[in-house]
C-alpha cells in the first residue's frame, strides 16, 4: 500500500530549512507529485534540492552583506584592544565593585554593550550607506538587527574562545598583536582572525535576518529603472533630479568626506618638509605647489572612488556631473596640505586655513546645487508686530536656528583653541564656515547653465591658487624654522651634556619635541619660595653625621625644584615653563591623553656615604582632595660616578589619601614616610635624592597636590 | 528592458513550457513538461527559483489558486508569461534560428567529432 504521507522530516526541511519565506506552491506540488506516485527518495531528493538552491539564492542576494560583515570585522582587533582599555581602567572596576557581589553580571553588561557598540555602528553605517535600503529597513528591523546582533555574538564569542582556549591556547599565547590601530586592522594573523570571528558572524546575521529579501528586488528595480532623459551632462544640468534631495545631501556629503579623508592622509603622508637648513624660494614655491596639487589629486580621487561606485545612487543620475564636482571641490582640497602642514607644528593656523577651505567648497557646492536644494533666500528683515501697542517701534528677530549653531560653533571652535586642541578647533570652525557660507551663498539666477557654471568653478579655483600657494609657503618656512630651532636646541644639549653621557639628553634628541600640553607650557619646573637668611644646600659636612656612633639624624629641608614632564621625555625640556611656588598652590593639569610625571628633586651639595644611612623618612605635605591613592618613590642618586648610578629604596602610599583615611583637607596634612635603605646597595654614596610621584590611574594627567618638607636620614 | 538581454536556456525552456501549458501552468505540470522532453528529472525547486528570477525580470506573472485538499490544503501558484517575455522568446527564437541556420550541414551530423 503506497504511503499518502511525505516523510515527516522532510516535509519539516522543507517547511523550516528554507530561508525566507515558506513557499506553500512549492510544497503543495512536492506533495501532489508524491501522491500520485513517487519514491520516499524522490521527495528527498527534491527537497534537498529547493533547500540548496534557495539557499544558494539567498546568499547571492546578500553578497553585499557579506563583503560589508567582512570589511567591518577587520575593525574588529582595534576594537577589542581599545575596549580592553576601558575595561581595564580603574575607574571602571571601583564602579563595578559598587554592584556588590553581582559585579560578575554587571561587568558582562558593561563588556556586552562595549562589543554591541561595535556591532550596531556596522549596522548603521549598512544601513546608511546602502542605497534603496532606507525605505525598507527602518524602525521594527533596525531594532531587531539592534538585538539580534548583540543576542548572537555572546554565545558566538564564548564558543569562539572555549575553542580557541582548548586547541590553540598555546599558539595564540606567543601572538603577539600589533601596537597600532592600523596595524591591527591590516594584521591578518590567526589571533586577529579569531578575534574577529565572532564579530563577523554576530554582524552578519543579524542583517540577514532583518534585511528583507525583498530588498535585492528593489534594489534590482531601482537598476532597472530608465535613466532620465537627458542631454550630455556636460551640456547642461539637469533642472529635477529624480533622487531626493536627502539622498543627495547624504551622498554628496559622502563624496566631499571622503575626498576630504584622502587629501587629509596624502597631506599628512607625502607633504614634507624640505630637507634643506635654509631652503630658497624656489625650493619652497615648487614644493608648495607639488603639495597642493598632491592634495587636489587626493581629494578627487577620492571622490571619484565613491562617485562611481555601483551601489552610489548618483553614479548615473547626478544633478551635476562629477567634473565640475571635482572642479568645485578643488577649491577646497587645495587647502588640506598647508592645513596638514601647520597642524604637524600645532599651529592654530590649521583652524583658519581649515576654514577658509571649508568657506570656498560651501560656496562652490551651493552654487552649483541649486538645482537640487532649495536655494537660500535672504532673512527678511526685522518683522513689525502690528498687533501690538506702539506697533510701529516694535519689532521681531527672524528665527534663524542654524545662526544659533553656527554662533555655538564659532565659540567652541574658540575654546578648543584657546585649550591648544587645534584640530578639534580646525574641525569646528571648518563647520561654522561651511554652514555659513552654505547659508549665506544666494542664486544670482535659477537658470543654471554648465559652462557658466564650469567657469565659475575654474575662476574660483584660479583665484585661491595663488593665496593657497603663498600659505603653504607661510606653513613650510613656519615648519622649517621650528625643526631648525629644536634641532639646535637639541644639539646645544648634547654638547653640554655628552661628557656625562646624560641619556636623558639622547633620548630626547631621538624623539622628536612635542609641545605636549601641561597646563599649556611643554613642561614646567617649579621651584620653591627661597626662604630668607636661610641657606641649606649645599650641605655644609656634617662630621657627627659621618662619625661612627652617632645616632642623631641629619635633617635636610627641601629646596629643590619639581619636574612636572610628560613622557617619553625624561625631564623637563630647556624651554620649560619655571615658576616658583609650591605644588600645594599650583594646578598643573595635562590637556592631552598622555600622563603627567611629577619628580622633586634635591641636591645635597656633598655626598653621604651609604653605609652610613639606615633609613630616609620623608615629610610631606598633603593637601591634594582627589580621591586615590598617591604613592611616592624614592631614588638616591650618585651624580660624580660614571654613569650616574643611581638607587631605588621602593615606594609607599600617601596614608592621608588612602581611601580608608580620605577626608577633606581645609589646610595641608603632614605626615612621615620612611624608606629604609638597604644594605649592601649598588652605589656606595648618594648627592641626589628624588621623589617620584605614582597618583593612581583616574589622576594620571594631574600634578598631586603634595609637597615634600624635609628629609631625615637616619643613621646606621 | 533592454534588447540585447537574452534567455537562458533554462528560462527559454520554462518560458516555452509554461506557453504550452497555458491556463494549467504550476510547478508539477511545468516540472512534467520539462522532465518529458528532457528525459530526465528535474528538481521542482530549481524549476521555481527560474520562475522567480523570470517574474522579476518581468516575463512572468503568478497568481495563487485555490487550496486543493489531493495537495495538503496547499495551493497552485499559476504562471503566465508576459507581453515582454512572449517578445523576448521570439528575440530569441530570432536569434537560434539564425545561428542554425548560418551552420553548414557537415556540422550537424551527430556522429563527426567537432573540437
Amino acid at each position: 500500500m503506497r504511503r499518502t504521507e511525505a516523510p515527516p522530516l522532510a516535509t519539516w526541511l522543507l517547511e523550516h530549512g528554507i530561508p525566507g519565506d515558506y513557499d506553500e506552491a512549492l510544497a503543495g506540488d512536492l506533495l501532489e507529485e508524491f501522491r500520485s506516485g513517487r519514491s520516499d527518495g524522490w521527495f528527498w531528493r527534491q527537497v534537498l534540492a529547493a533547500c540548496a538552491v534557495s539557499w544558494g539564492r539567498s546568499l547571492r542576494a546578500r553578497i553585499p552583506l557579506f563583503v560589508f560583515a567582512l570589511i567591518w570585522s577587520m575593525m574588529a582587533p582595534a576594537w577589542k584592544v581599545f575596549t580592553d582599555g576601558i575595561e581595564s581602567a580603574l575607574s571602571i572596576d571601583r564602579i563595578l565593585q559598587s554592584f556588590g557581589p553581582v559585579w560578575v553580571f554587571a561587568a558582562l553588561a558593561v563588556w556586552l554593550l562595549l562589543n554591541s557598540i561595535f556591532l550596531w555602528a556596522g549596522i548603521s553605517v549598512f544601513v546608511l550607506f546602502q542605497a534603496g535600503l532606507r525605505e525598507v529597513f527602518r524602525g521594527k528591523m533596525l531594532r531587531r538587527a539592534f538585538l539580534l546582533a548583540s543576542l548572537i555574538f555572546l554565545p558566538i564569542y564564548g564558543v569562539t574562545w572555549v575553542w580557541g582556549s582548548l586547541y590553540w591556547y598555546s599558539f595564540f599565547a606567543n601572538t603577539k598583536m600589533a601596537t597600532t590601530p592600523l596595524g591591527q586592522i591590516a594584521d591578518l594573523q590567526m589571533l586577529s582572525g579569531a578575534i574577529r570571528l565572532p564579530y563577523f558572524i554576530a554582524l552578519f546575521a543579524a542583517l540577514w535576518s532583518a534585511v528583507p529579501q525583498s530588498i535585492r528586488t528593489s534594489q534590482l528595480q531601482l537598476v532597472d529603472s530608465p535613466p532620465i532623459e537627458s542631454s550630455t551632462p556636460y551640456d547642461s544640468l539637469q533642472p529635477e533630479s529624480t533622487l531626493g534631495v536627502y539622498t543627495v545631501k547624504r551622498f554628496f556629503g559622502l563624496m566631499v568626506g571622503a575626498g576630504l579623508i584622502n587629501a587629509m592622509l596624502a597631506g599628512i603622508l607625502l607633504c614634507r618638509l624640505p630637507g634643506f637648513y635654509s631652503p630658497t624660494f624656489s625650493t619652497l614655491l615648487v614644493r608648495s605647489i607639488l603639495h597642493i596639487v598632491i592634495g587636489v589629486i587626493a581629494g578627487v580621487g577620492g571622490s571619484w572612488l565613491y562617485w562611481k561606485n555601483p551601489s552610489s545612487p548618483i553614479r548615473e543620475r547626478s544633478p551635476i556631473p562629477f567634473p565640475l564636482f571635482a572642479l568645485i571641490c578643488a577649491s577646497g582640497w587645495i587647502w588640506v596640505p598647508p592645513m596638514a602642514i601647520f597642524s604637524e607644528q600645532l599651529s592654530p593656523a590649521t583652524a583658519i586655513v581649515a576654514a577658509i577651505g571649508a568657506g570656498f567648497l560651501a560656496i562652490g557646492l551651493r552654487y552649483a546645487t541649486f538645482s537640487v536644494f532649495a536655494p537660500a533666500v535672504p532673512a527678511a528683515s526685522y518683522e513689525s508686530e502690528d498687533d501690538e501697542l506702539f506697533s510701529q517701534s516694535l519689532y521681531r528677530a527672524p528665527w534663524e536656528a542654524q545662526g544659533y549653531v553656527i554662533t555655538f560653533l564659532l565659540y567652541a571652535g574658540g575654546c578648543a583653541l584657546a585649550m591648544r586642541l587645534n584640530l578639534i578647533a580646525a574641525a569646528l570652525f571648518a563647520l561654522c564656515a561651511f554652514l555659513f557660507a552654505w547659508n549665506r551663498t544666494f542664486a544670482r539666477d535659477q537658470d543654471l547653465d554648465a559652462r557658466r557654471e564650469y567657469k565659475r568653478a575654474a575662476l574660483r579655483l584660479a583665484l585661491v591658487f595663488i593665496p593657497a600657494i603663498l600659505v603653504t609657503i607661510w606653513a613650510l618656512l613656519d615648519g622649517v624654522a621650528h625643526r631648525n630651532y629644536i634641532a639646535g636646541v637639541n644639539a646645544a644639549r648634547s654638547t653640554a651634556e655628552a661628557a656625562s653621557a646624560n641619556e636623558d639628553a639622547s633620548e630626547q634628541t631621538k624623539s622628536p619635541p612635542s609641545a605636549t600640553g601641561i597646563s599649556g607650557y611643554q613642561s614646567v619646573i617649579l621651584w620653591p619660595v627661597p626662604e630668607k637668611k636661610r641657606i641649606l644646600p649645599p650641605l655644609p659636612p656634617q662630621p657627627s653625621f659621618l662619625a661612627h656612633g652617632t645616632t642623631k639624624p641629619l635633617i635636610i629641608k627641601f629646596d629643590g625644584p619639581y619636574w612636572y614632564f610628560q613622557p617619553p621625555h625624561k625631564g623637563p625640556s630647556p624651554r620649560a615653563f619655571q615658576v616658583r611656588g609650591t605644588p600645594l598652590v599650583h594646578d598643573f593639569q595635562t590637556n592631552n591623553f598622555a600622563s603627567l610625571i611629577m619628580e622633586a628633586h634635591q641636591t645635597l651639595g656633598t655626598s653621604i656615604p651609604l653605609a652610613r644611612c639606615r633609613e630616609i623618612q620623608v615629610g610631606l605635605l598633603n593637601s591634594d582632595n582627589r580621591r586615590g591613592i598617591i604613592n611616592l618613590a624614592v631614588l638616591l642618586a650618585d651624580s660624580s660616578s660614571p654613569g650616574r648610578s643611581q638607587l631605588y629604596i621602593g615606594q609607599q602610599p600617601v596614608a592621608s589619601s588612602l581611601p580608608a583615611n580620605f577626608g577633606f583637607k581645609s589646610k595641608p596634612a603632614g605626615e612621615t614616610l620612611r624608606f629604609p635603605i638597604p644594605n649592601p646597595a649598588k652605589i656606595r654614596k648618594f648627592d641626589q635624592i628624588t621623589v617620584m610621584f605614582f597618583p593612581d590611574a583616574s589622576n594620571y594627567d594631574i600634578g598631586p597636590k603634595v609637597a615634600i618638607d624635609q628629609f631625615q636620614l637616619i643613621p646606621r | 528592458m533592454s534588447d540585447r538581454s537574452y534567455l537562458g536556456e533554462f528560462e527559454l525552456m520554462i518560458l516555452l513550457a509554461v506557453l504550452h501549458l497555458g491556463d494549467e501552468a504550476y510547478g508539477v505540470p511545468i516540472s512534467r513538461e520539462l522532465e518529458r522532453h528532457r528525459r530526465r528529472d528535474i528538481s521542482v525547486g530549481s524549476v521555481y527559483a527560474a520562475l522567480e528570477r523570470l517574474e522579476s525580470k518581468g516575463l512572468v506573472a503568478s497568481s495563487l489558486g485555490d487550496p486543493t485538499p489531493e495537495r495538503g490544503g496547499k495551493a497552485k501558484r499559476y504562471f503566465r508569461v508576459t507581453k515582454e517575455g512572449l517578445r523576448q522568446v521570439h528575440e530569441t527564437r530570432r536569434v537560434l534560428t539564425g545561428l542554425w541556420r548560418a551552420l553548414p550541414d557537415p556540422k550537424l551530423d551527430p556522429k563527426l567529432d567537432l573540437p
